[in-house]
């Protein structure tokens, strides 16, 4: 037992003294070098943006491994699960970086070596979590993780709109937020927004209007301001405002941008909104919708100065609530037939999401995968979901099972 | 998705006002045409303009986005810009929008002329 701390222990330090100097390309063969030392093999996968296919990290050397897809493969089940499976000699654990999940690493054990089958599952996923946040700092420093990450090339439109964006899932110990947008990669004028600070979190979704980089701009435009004035520490309505006015300066032409702001009171339980011009948010309660969130309304973003409306919506939730927050993309979605998406859809499909017990990164996944697979070809709007679930429980699903008992003894 | 082609029809209304009438989709594809309509109503000295969107079949927000330039335009050098006669999916994304109340929407072109 000792002696196996010590090579572990070992292990996490060579990866991290190989850390200060390496490029993006060596992440993958120092790691399963330094795993060598053990006898175990190690091949890290990252999920590609529409999180389809987790795709492999070359290790020079060795033959290519082929991408392993998201549904229906032991690597994939670790990944939806956030948890580690085990599959003969061959282990997956999910990499987060936090709670955002970015992949899966497959170990190839020694036979037998499954004996203390607690201590080495919590080995392996605390490697996978190191794994994860190394992965986020060596994205800054070039483009081979990215590019790994990616099953095809991305717009301009696309490019801009990720940088601006935080992860996609992120926890606290009390709830838990989580994001998708589509299509991947020739998005343009969607976007989210969030902070978890303190007991006020706040939560933006947005629609900018038009298509591409020019939408992305106008998104960009109203990022900058919210965070601007909320840093500065403006309320929903300041950062409202210093959106329009900041649209109306940089885009003469009209460029408005409809969005949710909301700030939820963990103490109270109240969810202060603003609607500009966005579809309404819904509350679930105990599988079911329980509320439209109609109230707040102003003008879209960037329209007018004056007047554009001041008054805020107000729901006061309950611990377990979930927040669904979406762009008109979503609902407008049309099959082949010309039927929309619709509301009435997303509303039973989330119901049906939040009776599967899944993480709620991967109830997310699943229902913009059904969204995708309703519209006929490709997606003639950018289609974003955003979903708050307000529980301990929903947190802690997100982080990896053997982190989950430091999280709760707090 | 298959959209209805966009037509703009022009005519010269009492006082001197132009009447737009369009029929079809107005989107990110078709909105240059309404655009060069209105541009055109402006070189003419028009600066009263009526949208008829009685035959208009959609609206997206490319469409939102000329009509609230339009009413700025229209509005900052003393004329005006009137939507008329939106049928449902029109009337329901300038609901959804909050932007009924800020543009002028009428529901006739004879509302619209006389208002």
């Amino acid at each position: 037992m000792a002696l196996e701390d010590a090579l572990w222990n070992g292990l996490v330090r060579e990866i991290l003294d190989r850390s200060h100097l390496w490029r993006p390309e060596d992440l993958a063969g120092i790691v399963d070098g330094a795993a060598r030392r053990l006898g175990i093999g190690v091949t890290i996968y990252l999920v590609d943006h529409e999180q389809q296919f987790l795709r492999p990290l070359g290790v020079p050397g060795r033959p290519a491994q082929e991408p392993v897809p998201v549904d229906g493969a032991d690597g994939g089940r670790a990944y939806i699960a956030v948890e580690t499976v085990a599959a003969g000699d061959r282990w997956w654990s999910p990499i987060v970086n936090g709670t955002d999940r970015l992949g899966v690493i497959a170990y190839d054990l020694p036979p037998g070596a499954g004996g203390d089958e607690d201590g080495l599952v919590r080995r392996c996923e605390f490697v996978a979590g190191l794994i994860g946040h190394l992965v986020t700092t060596l994205n800054e420093r070039g483009d081979h993780l990215r590019l790994v990450q990616r099953s095809r090339p991305m717009t301009p439109g696309a490019e801009l709109l990720w940088q601006l964006l935080p992860p996609l899932t992120a926890s606290v110990r009390d709830f838990t937020v989580a994001a998708v947008l589509e299509p991947s990669y020739d998005v343009g004028g969607d976007a989210y927004d969030y902070i978890l600070d303190g007991r006020r979190p706040q939560f933006v979704v947005l629609d900018a209007a038009g298509r591409r980089l020019r939408a992305g701009l106008a998104a960009a435009v109203v990022l900058a301001g919210i965070r601007s004035t909320r840093r500065a520490g403006g309320d929903l309505l300041a950062q409202a405002r210093a959106a329009d006015a900041e649209l109306l300066a940089q885009f003469p032409d009209a460029r408005f941008a409809t969005a949710v702001l909301a700030e939820l009171d963990l103490d109270t339980g109240v969810l202060r909104y603003l609607n500009a011009g966005h579809p309404p948010p819904l509350v679930l309660r105990e599988g079911k919708i329980v509320e439209t969130l109609d109230g707040g309304r102003r003008l879209p973003l960037g329209i007018a100065e004056a007047d554009p409306g001041t008054a805020y919506g107000e729901v006061r939730l309950r611990p377990g609530d979930r927040l669904v927050f979406y762009t008109d993309g979503v609902t407008e979605a049309r099959d082949g037939a010309g039927e929309q998406f619709g509301a009435e859809r997303l509303a039973r499909l989330v119901e049906e999401q939040s009776a599967g017990g899944f993480p709620l990164s991967e109830a997310l996944r699943r229902l913009a995968r059904a969204v995708l697979d309703h519209q006929d070809g490709p997606p003639a709007d950018d289609l974003t979901l955003l979903l708050v679930e307000w529980s301990a429980g929903a947190a802690l699903r997100t982080v990896p099972p053997t982190s989950r008992e430091d999280e709760q003894v707090e | 998705m298959t959209s209805e082609i966009l037509s703009v029809s022009t005519r010269e209304a009492a006082d001197g006002v132009r009447v737009l009438a369009l029929a079809g989709d107005v989107d990110h594809d078709s909105v240059p045409r309404v655009r060069d309509a209105v541009e055109a109503a402006w070189e003419d000295g028009r600066t009263r303009i009526v949208l008829d969107l009685t035959l208009v079949t959609f609206c997206d927000s490319a469409g939102l986005g000329l009509f609230v330039e339009a009413h700025r335009r229209a509005g900052a050098h003393g004329g005006w810009f009137r939507l008329a006669a939106p049928g449902g999916p029109v009337q329901y994304v300038l609901d959804a929008t909050n932007l009924a109340h800020y543009l002028a929407v009428h529901p006739t072109v004879d509302d619209a002329l006389t208002a």
